[in-house]
């Protein structure tokens, strides 16, 4: 496991996936400017799972979204997979999400006129692949959450763990090398998250996936290598022994 | 321009909300089939009126009358007319009409020398019988050659006997024509139907059909024509036939002319509904196209398939529309009728091309601010408002 320092900065003479310098997002709401994340510098190394934790308003989800590049940071730097997000045009960056990023939901998020299966082939549809090896790849990613026998239902007809497993398999299906989760398991029960967090744990350790998850639970960050605590949009501590604190 | 592999993802969003589409398409099929009805009648007036550069045929009518009742000339004139330098043959016919007012149903007698019915490069001899004969028509006085359309419209069959505007005839033969004109009427013998008016009547004709021999001299041998007449008790007023339609028809042009604005109204009816339709389903798909940002489709790929969304309610709903205006005008065969002549309403190639191009073009149309505005949005903004 990567020894990290207080400051967040990973270890190691590896260029990091993701590297942030004086990460700053700022918010205009009415009179009030509003700074969710603010001179963050951080180090996430590939194949690492972090968790961010911290209270609501913290940055953390702020974070994952700057992150993915569904949003611009305001200041600084934010280099992911080597491509500098800061300064990228919306098309370039959209192309970057479809390569590189793959996101999981709270609210699984999975368009509810489309099955399973198509809303899996959803971002393959943006990838150069024939409609055999598209098949082939939702049919793989069905199969590895384990839900190939209810690829022809529709959201409506899943409970909540399946569709988070659907969203899963949404997320992972183009390859990509960064999986980013906003409260993966926040409205799943008890065996559900732990399924979800046993199938993260799984991307990471067989495929190498470097996966960044918001969490409010505990028993959730205990299954992450890193644990990065946020308070008002600073990084105030980051735990790896927190995992062993939390399954205590 | 979308490719094709988005093509079922955007079918998908139209039929899965099946409530939504249907009330879209519906609204859509009512507009378009109201359109293509007006661009059908249209159209058959254009096709009455307009004057073609190849126009070799006169009316001669007697002077001031516009009415079949009113113009009366005596038959000998056909002599006089035929030797004026120019004229290539002369048909007098004698017009009755059931109703003189404007109607979608009128029954017109058109009384015709049998020999120029029958004879080489004769009237005749563009008819195309899709039942009985021309033999059929010269064996009985009472016979008549009823135009396809107007067979149709009455249900009429080879061998009935009919009786309109006091005249009884038997049906002997059924015609397909490439003239307007021909499709609504029932030929008969000239003097049979002159006979039918009373004693009175034999002798008399309506008008004089008048074949030049070139097209570019019509306006001169009509005044030539005129010109003969002149002093005589019966004065003449001669135009090219389509001329002479857009003059007798004035009142049904005008209606029909008028229709343009209904035409064009319900044109933006199309608009409206497939763009309201467009704008609900953005609304509530906010939260489904920042999903699909996530995923990492372009700005420009959500506005495409917008507007793709809306390409595809303007065919659907267009087309319907416009098959359901073909089949009914097909079904009805519907023609405009005034002072015995008639404007054919008939479902032409083109007016299906109009119908589906137009659904298309507004489906687009309506379809490109609800794309820009989608395509507009910020992903995070889209998230943090649902």
């Amino acid at each position: 496991m990567t020894q990290a320092p207080i400051n967040g900065q990973a270890e190691g003479g590896l260029e990091p996936i993701i590297r942030c310098r004086g990460l700053t997002r700022t918010y205009i709401k009415g009179d009030n400017t509003i700074t969710p994340l603010a001179e963050l510098d951080l180090d996430v190394a590939r194949g690492e799972f972090i968790a961010l934790m911290g209270p609501s308003g913290s940055g953390k989800t702020t974070l994952l979204n700057l992150v993915a590049g569904i949003d611009k940071p305001t200041s600084g730097s934010l280099r992911v997979g080597g491509v500098e997000l800061a300064d990228v045009s919306p098309s370039r960056l959209a192309a970057f999400r479809s390569e590189y990023i793959g996101y999981v939901f709270q609210l699984y998020n999975l368009v509810p006129v489309l099955t399973a299966y198509e809303n899996v082939e959803l971002p393959l549809l943006l990838h150069r692949l024939s409609g055999r090896e598209r098949h082939q790849r939702v049919a793989t990613a069905l199969q590895l959450v384990g839900l190939a026998d209810r690829h022809d239902h529709f959201p409506r007809q899943l409970s909540g763990g399946q569709e988070q497993r659907v969203a899963i398999a949404r997320a992972i299906v183009t390859d990509p090398r960064i999986i980013v989760a906003d409260e993966p398991t926040g409205d799943l029960d008890k065996e559900s998250a732990a399924a979800v967090m046993a199938l993260l744990e799984q991307l990471t350790a067989e495929m190498g996936k470097t996966i960044v998850m918001v969490t409010h639970d505990p028993k959730s960050a205990a299954h992450a290598s890193r644990v990065l605590h946020l308070e008002k949009g600073r990084l105030v501590v980051q735990d790896e022994r927190f995992a062993t604190l939390a399954g205590a | 321009m979308l490719a094709p592999k988005y093509l079922p993802l955007v079918a998908k969003q139209v039929w899965r909300h099946r409530t939504r589409t249907a009330l879209t398409l519906s609204g859509v099929a009512v507009a378009m089939f109201l359109f293509c009805a007006v661009q059908a009648m249209q159209n058959a007036v254009a096709a009455a009126t307009t004057a073609r550069s190849k126009e070799t045929t006169l009316i001669v009518y007697r002077e001031n009358r516009f009415c079949p009742f009113a113009s009366r000339l005596p038959e000998h004139y056909q002599q006089r007319i035929s030797e004026i330098p120019g004229v290539r043959s002369v048909v007098p016919m004698k017009i009755v009409v059931n109703n003189c007012r404007a109607s979608l149903d009128v029954i017109t007698f058109r009384g015709v020398p049998s020999d120029k019915l029958t004879m080489p490069g004769g009237k005749g001899e563009k008819f195309r019988f899709s039942a009985g004969s021309m033999q059929e028509f010269t064996k009985r006085g009472d016979a008549a050659i009823i135009g396809g359309a107007l067979a149709k419209r009455r249900g009429f069959r080879v061998g009935e006997t009919f009786d309109a505007a006091g005249v009884t005839v038997t049906v002997a033969g059924i015609i397909d024509s490439d003239e307007a004109q021909d499709q609504n009427v029932a030929y008969v013998h000239l003097e049979f139907l002159q006979r039918s008016g009373g004693l009175d009547q034999v002798g008399i004709v309506t008008q004089f059909d008048v074949k030049v021999d070139d097209p570019t001299r019509l306006r001169e041998v009509a005044g030539a024509i005129d010109a003969a007449f002149e002093h005589d008790q019966e004065p003449t007023a001669t135009r090219p036939e389509t001329e002479f339609v857009a003059r007798a028809a004035k009142d049904i042009i005008e209606l029909v002319g008028f229709s343009r604005v209904l035409g064009l109204g319900c044109l933006a009816a199309v608009l409206a509904l497939v763009g309201t339709a467009i704008v609900l389903s953005v609304q509530d798909r906010i939260k489904e196209h920042a999903i699909l940002q996530t995923l990492g489709y372009g700005r420009g790929l959500i506005a495409r398939l917008i507007v793709m969304e809306g390409l595809l309610l303007g065919i659907a709903g267009g087309g319907l529309g416009t098959l359901i205006a073909v089949a009914a005008i097909e079904w009805r065969g519907l023609s405009m009728s005034v002072e015995g002549l008639s404007m054919n309403v008939t479902a032409s190639p083109s007016l299906v091309i109009v119908g589906l191009a137009g659904s298309a073009v507004l489906g687009i149309v309506a379809g490109l601010v609800p794309a820009w505005q989608a395509s507009r949005r910020q992903i995070a903004a889209c998230f943090r408002a649902v």
